[in-house]
């Protein structure tokens, strides 16, 4: 468009022209020029009707009337001309207020306000009504009943009771549960796998301070499981108990079958006495 | 429109103090403001507040005014333009993508643009319907974009110069009268398409 030219006259020039011709303040050879470059050029001889439109369009708006008040108000916000006697009548008209009143409304609308606002949304009301239900719900199954909490006692000694009371009863049900029986069963049967041990250790201590005592060699301890039958060649023969002491045979001695041959004055009968009857018994006694 | 050396004197005389210099020059200014803000805004409401503000700022800033760098109504149409800015700054309202039928006007019950165009043979009453048009008009003025909207209604609804509104604007006179033709022309192209929808 800037660069189309018809009838000498670029578009640009003839928006530059426009306002001028619109206006009336055109005239001459220009105004000539510019009406022909409308009549030939496609962009601007719309665009002439458009802008002649649309001004005649807004010289049609006639003013509009202002508010009555606006000059009143303007006063009374700049100057401040019935400031004096509006604040008389606001005085006349406000009741008197005491501190304790002013007071509680100061923190209402410093501290409760926003958050009573906030509350008051449906949500966070929807949210409460939920957080009631379910706590209700929840009293309910757990078997409390309004009409209980009535008789609760708050004095410190009632207090404290029921809370020793609670206590208590939480105690004694947790050593119900069998869980925890079996648990603690299970814990005193181990402590008593191991209790042994320790007074057997502290019983064996003193026998082997004996035994460290006359042990000189350093020799390692026998065995406790060792068969003294076995090793020890002690017979002992069961006899009348009436008479001296069994008398005991050596077996080590290769003669003891034939005590006569080894020593004839004792040969299991006793020789003193030869009118008893002799009963010769030998037992492998063993000694646990 | 006003005489230099009267309006230097009742601003010396505000400026001293004097209330009923005051009172003169918002009984004189004010509509003129009122009719700015009422057709740049598109609110009756929001012209009022706005005409007060700018009462306001010119009350403050009065001392600050000197006559010999141009005329009052100049310097008042500039604090107005500033503060019509500022507001449509904050309102954030894009008025070029709001459909012309939901833009309506306070004066009349918010119907829809389309319904308050007048069939001109079933409404014999010529200034009921001369009315109706300005509404329409003024419809679609707010529809147009701030630079454009500003420099029509300087110009053809306050009789501003070129010149004058460059000052006010703060571009050069080429770009007010570029401004002025868009906005005369996009005017009308609205109007002319309300018009055919409704026929």
């Amino acid at each position: 468009m800037p660069d189309q030219t018809s009838k000498g006259m670029l578009c640009n020039e003839f928006e530059l022209l426009l306002t001028d011709a619109i206006d009336g303040v055109l005239s001459g050879t220009g105004l000539d020029r510019f009406h022909a470059h409308a009549q030939v050029c496609r962009t601007c001889g719309p665009l002439l009707a458009e802008a002649d439109a649309g001004r005649n369009w807004l010289k049609g708006l006639t003013e509009v009337e202002p508010p009555a008040s606006l000059v009143m108000n303007i006063l009374t916000s700049t100057t401040g001309v019935d400031t004096q006697r509006l604040r008389v009548t606001e005085r006349r008209l406000q009741p008197r207020i005491s501190w304790w009143e002013r007071a509680q409304a100061s923190l209402f609308e410093g501290l409760l306000e926003p958050v009573w606002g906030m509350v008051r949304q449906p949500r966070f009301a929807m949210s409460f009504g939920m957080a009631f239900f379910a706590l209700s719900v929840g009293l309910t199954v757990a078997g409390v009943k309004p009409a209980d909490l009535r008789e609760v006692s708050l004095r410190p000694k009632a207090i404290q009771q029921a809370y020793f009371h609670t206590q208590a009863r939480v105690v004694h049900y947790y050593e119900n549960i069998r869980v925890v029986y079996e648990v603690q069963a299970r814990l005193r049967e181990v402590k008593r796998n191991f209790a042994p041990a320790e007074p057997a250790v502290k019983q064996s201590q003193p026998a082997k301070q004996n035994s460290d005592k006359n042990d000189t060699t350093q020799q390692p301890e026998q065995n406790q499981e060792r068969n003294y039958s076995q090793t020890d060649d002690h017979v002992i023969l069961a006899s009348a108990a009436v008479g001296p002491s069994p008398c005991v045979i050596d077996r080590s001695n290769p003669d003891w079958s034939n005590p006569d041959r080894s020593n004839p004055d004792r040969s299991g009968v006793d020789a003193s006495n030869p009118d008893l009857p002799v009963v010769s018994v030998s037992t492998d006694r063993r000694v646990v | 429109m006003e005489d230099v050396q009267v309006v230097a004197m009742l601003v010396r005389r505000c400026i001293a103090g004097d209330s009923a210099a005051w009172e003169e020059i918002v009984q004189t200014y004010s509509r003129r403001i009122y009719n700015i803000c009422y057709r740049f805004a598109g609110s009756g409401d929001d012209a009022q507040d706005l005409t007060q503000e700018v009462f306001i700022k010119m009350y403050r800033t009065l001392p600050s005014y000197d006559h010999t760098k141009g005329a009052f109504v100049t310097w008042v149409t500039t604090i107005t333009r500033n503060l019509l800015v500022d507001h449509f700054r904050k309102s954030k309202q894009d008025r070029m993508t709001d459909s012309i039928d939901t833009a309506g006007s306070d004066h009349e019950d918010a119907q829809p643009l389309s319904e308050q165009i007048p069939d001109p043979s079933a409404r014999p009453d010529a200034h009921v319907r001369s009315r109706e048009v300005g509404e329409t008009v003024h419809a679609a003025l707010g529809r147009l974009s701030p630079e454009l909207r500003e420099a029509v209604i300087l110009r053809d609804l306050q009789d501003m110069d070129y010149r004058e509104i460059a000052t006010v604007l703060k571009v050069p006179e080429g770009t007010v009268k570029s401004r002025i033709n868009r906005g005369r022309a996009e005017l009308a192209r609205l109007l002319q398409r309300t018009y055919r929808q409704v026929m």
